[in-house]
């Protein structure tokens, strides 16, 4: 079984976001890149499987779909252990772009596993893995929080609201992941990222995608007001405020 | 003729298996790594002091005098013995006696010491035999141990007894012409003297060879033992010592390998090339710890000194740094063994790491060097300890899942926690004038004579950006030209490195010295001991040094200068005890200026029991902060602040944010936080002088 994480590269989780002056894009100056935090986890599970025995997976690789500038980050997947690593050279306009370009990846390398994260940590869409199964028209779980896999099938624990459900299911299919896949993100030692300078990573030239989307317009969200104590002797002054101004 | 050849024999025999003794030795030495020594001439002032001078034994006063008595009586002794084998081999008497006064000299000192040895040697047995001590316990002292203790203390009692028996028997069976000087023998003989006539002017006849036989037969076999028990110290501790470790013990050494990659990594452009796959980093097994750590095992001879102050053992945890010298003694044996019997290159799939030392041991270790700096033998435990860390990060990613995440925010945000760079001039909030930042100086074509090194923990931590503000506002008293990097700020690297990520703290240290050199920074005041020990004593390997200040020296400093008597009272009804930072104290010999900037506040004064170099860790050393305790029976932040409410403090002065963030949990954890305050000495001076 040949394994595939999807791996976004985001802005480091501590990062102060700010937009260019015509509000339209990000303003990446000064930016640390990381591995979004999903995709670390579901690398981590992927590379937890591969090591063990009887789970039938022969590879794990990784992709990104974005320009030259997030290579260092995608040397931190092969550092940590994945095998080779592919990007498609292209800025890729939205969710449906980037699962198109996927998909072609997909078919060429004849992956059978695709994992996604739940989401990017940059634009929160949730759409990539969902729309990329389509695209493939292979059958897809979200929000699975436990994987395993033997030889020719995958063990997927989908934990909601009121149930968790244990799913057994064939390859190939496209699952997204959400917190408890993997307890710790794992992290290069400095003989993996010597190792991973002779790992392959295949810059791919993209295709031809319809459907592509353009962002108009970011706003930052309003202020929050000031917190304004009240004298604990005066709770008559909490009531007021509360009345009046926060019309309760 | 027949004595000196029956003598000959026996001395070829001896040196015939101290000879083979010597080649086993020499084959497990060429098993380990190499290690530079420099400065010869401050080398001997070392082992003047330490080795002859017996200092570090006199850090416990009582028995460290009779070891040291022992140790001296040896030295003379040894004259004695080696004029022995001069006898016994030319077939004369008193060889050295030619030698006049200084023979007197030797002989009634020898004589002497013999009395006093034996005298030190009984107390020694009885210690060991019937008095319970706890640092002859614990899960490395096996049975060996015990016995070779007990070989080796019983062959120095019979070698003065047979000392001080040939020398009474001599001088009874000659009293007038012997040659020498025997003080405490003559005095011996003397009590003889009042027996019945008949044994009056002479002992028995073969006394003297009797006894001179059994002391040199006792020295033959004496020194063909104790290459293999754990006494070997007393042919090696001298050498040891010699060949210590010279840098502060703060100082962690720089991995030349790995800085070759992280250049490499930085600058691609102008760093040479690595070529070929680096050798293992860090230590796993015997064949990798250089052979002044293998020199310090075979010298150990397990006192226990270390573990005793070691304040992991203290709280029942796994970590035993006397362990950390007996297991690789142990385990050279048996590699170098395996070697010999299959090859140089076998392997026997046995390693030091893992086998006989486990990571939860590792990882125990706060770093706070106490073991380092208590071993009467100069020995360095914590080296040994931070290699292994380096195997288990560089070569494994092995470190607890913490440790990770303090390396993840490291790299991706500069700091130990999760707080962006833009955040790091938050702590000046609430201050009544601006801090000057380095980049705004710069551009107004200004260069402050200070940097003030706020520190991740002054620029994040909520109760130390107190400190920072009360730390500027002194700086503002006393007119200081200062700035901070604000943004520009970025961890030194130095968690990274103490959990042994060596490779992230060379890549913040390379970029920090960047910034440094930017702002041409030639002095720099820090908050943390722990920047201030990387700045002082890691720094410098990278090609940056600048006049590095830990805020009380340099308080301290300018409060003498200033003669400032400005006293607010409000510590008048209190009593500050001080604790010592391991980083400020231990590692870098600072104990006076935190003292004396408190000496100005006009409170009382306390010391806990453990002060100065004696003074136990908070527990947050080594990286223990950013990660949890290893499995113990006790807290060391809770051992620490018991001693400071033992002495009756209300007022525990620190002067480490690490240390503060510690003893205020122990108060916490003893439930003493309406009696005892935590504060730093930058915060007591500055309320002092009502700032």
């Amino acid at each position: 079984m040949k394994i595939l994480v999807c791996m976004s590269v985001v802005p480091d989780t501590t990062t102060q976001i700010r937009f260019k002056p015509d509000m339209n894009s990000l303003e990446t100056s000064g930016i640390q890149w990381i591995i979004n935090p999903w995709d670390e986890l579901a690398l981590t599970r992927a590379l937890e499987i591969r090591e063990q025995p009887d789970s039938g997976v022969t590879q794990v690789s990784v992709i990104h779909i974005g320009l030259k500038d997030a290579d260092p980050v995608i040397q931190k997947a092969l550092a940590v252990g994945a095998d080779s690593a592919y990007r498609v050279n292209v800025a890729a306009a939205g969710a449906m772009e980037v699962a198109c370009q996927l998909s072609e990846v997909v078919k060429k390398e004849h992956f059978d596993l695709v994992i996604a994260g739940h989401d990017s940590a940059d634009y929160n869409g949730s759409a990539v893995g969902e729309m990329l199964a389509e695209l493939l028209d292979w059958i897809s779980f979200s929000s699975i929080c436990s994987l395993a896999a033997a030889k020719d099938s995958i063990t997927i624990e989908r934990e909601m609201d009121t149930r968790t459900e244990t799913i057994i299911a064939h390859p190939p299919c496209v699952i997204t992941i959400q917190k408890g896949i993997a307890k710790d993100p794992r992290i290069p030692s400095l003989r993996g990222i010597m190792g991973a300078r002779s790992k392959p990573l295949l810059q791919l030239e993209p295709i031809p995608c319809a459907g592509s989307a353009a962002f108009v317009k970011f706003e930052n969200p309003a202020q929050r007001s000031k917190c304004r104590m009240i004298d604990p002797a005066k709770p008559e002054e909490l009531v007021e405020l509360l009345r009046n101004e926060a019309n309760v | 003729m027949t004595a000196q050849l029956i003598f000959a024999g026996l001395l070829m025999l001896t040196l015939a298996v101290f000879s083979w003794t010597v080649l086993t030795y020499v084959y497990r030495f060429s098993l380990t790594g190499p290690y530079k020594i420099t400065h010869w001439g401050k080398r001997i002032g070392i082992m003047l002091r330490v080795a002859i001078g017996q200092s570090r034994i006199f850090r416990r006063p009582v028995i460290g005098f009779f070891h040291a008595l022992t140790f001296w009586g040896f030295c003379v002794i040894t004259l004695g013995s080696l004029e022995m084998v001069v006898d016994g081999l030319t077939g004369s008497e008193r060889s050295f006696a030619g030698l006049g006064v200084i023979y007197d000299v030797i002989t009634s000192s020898g004589d002497v010491f013999a009395l006093i040895v034996l005298f030190s040697i009984i107390i020694f047995l009885i210690r060991r035999l019937f008095l319970n001590i706890k640092r002859f316990q614990g899960v490395e002292m096996k049975e060996k141990s015990h016995i070779d203790a007990l070989i080796a203390l019983s062959m120095i009692f019979l070698l003065m007894v047979s000392l001080l028996g040939y020398n009474v028997s001599t001088v009874l069976s000659s009293p007038v012409s012997i040659a020498g000087t025997y003080p405490v023998s003559s005095f011996l003989a003397s009590l003889f003297s009042s027996s019945p006539p008949h044994q009056l002017t002479s002992s028995p006849p073969h006394l003297p060879g009797f006894f001179w036989w059994s002391h040199i037969t006792l020295i033959f076999i004496f020194a063909n033992i104790l290459p293999y028990s754990k006494h070997f110290h007393v042919f090696l501790s001298i050498p040891n010592v010699l060949l210590s470790r010279l840098e502060p013990l703060g100082k962690a050494e720089t991995m030349e390998n790995v800085m070759k990659e992280v250049k490499a990594m930085l600058y691609p452009d102008q760093a040479e090339a690595p070529t070929g796959e680096p050798a293992r980093f860090g230590f796993l097994d015997a064949g990798d710890v250089t052979w002044k750590n293998y020199l310090d095992s075979l010298t150990c001879t397990q006192c226990g000194r270390c573990t005793d102050v070691c304040p992991a053992n203290k709280t029942g945890k796994l970590l035993s740094p006397r362990k950390l010298m007996i297991d690789l003694r142990e385990r050279m044996k048996e590699m170098a063994a395996d070697k010999i019997k299959n090859g140089k290159n076998h392997v026997d799939g046995k390693n030091y790491l893992g086998d006989y030392i486990t990571s939860e041991e590792i990882w125990a270790c706060t770093l706070c060097n106490a073991c380092a700096r208590e071993c009467p033998v100069n020995i360095n435990q914590p080296s040994l300890i931070l290699d292994m860390r380096r195997y288990l990060v560089m070569e494994k990613s092995a470190a607890p899942a913490a440790i990770n995440m303090m390396f993840s925010n490291i790299e991706n945000n500069g700091a130990p926690w999760q707080y962006g760079s833009h955040d790091r001039l938050n702590w000046t909030a609430g201050l009544d004038f601006p801090v000057p930042v380095m980049a705004d100086l710069k551009t107004q074509g200004k260069k402050p004579e200070y940097l003030l090194w706020i520190g991740c923990a002054g620029a994040f931590d909520d109760r130390y950006q107190k400190v920072a503000r009360a730390m500027v506002k002194l700086l503002n008293h006393l007119k200081i030209d200062y700035a901070v990097l604000g943004t520009e700020e970025t961890c030194t690297g130095d968690p990274a490195r103490r959990a042994g990520n060596e490779m992230l703290y060379l890549m913040q240290a390379f970029t920090l010295i960047e910034t440094f050199k930017t702002y041409e920074v030639s002095k720099i005041i820090t908050l943390c001991p722990h920047c201030f020990n990387t700045f002082l004593n890691e720094y410098p390997d990278l090609g940056y040094s600048a006049e590095i200040e830990h805020y009380t020296s340099f308080l301290d400093r300018h409060f003498k200068l200033a003669r400032s008597d400005v006293k607010s009272g409000a510590f008048k009804n209190d009593k500050i005890v001080f604790h010592d930072p391991c980083y400020l104290g231990r590692a870098n010999d600072v104990y006076q200026a935190p003292r004396s900037l408190l000496g100005t506040v006009d409170s009382s004064k306390a010391e806990m029991d453990h002060h100065k170099s004696f003074s136990l860790c908070c527990g947050a050393g080594g990286s223990q902060y950013f990660k949890e305790a290893e499995k113990g029976t006790g807290e060391v932040f809770a051992a620490r602040t018991a001693e400071a409410v033992a002495c009756g403090a209300t007022v525990i002065a620190s002067s480490c944010p690490f240390c503060l963030t510690m003893l205020t949990d122990g108060v916490k954890y003893l439930n003493k936080e309406s009696e005892i305050r935590n504060l730093d000495v930058a915060e007591i001076i500055s309320m002092e002088i009502g700032l």
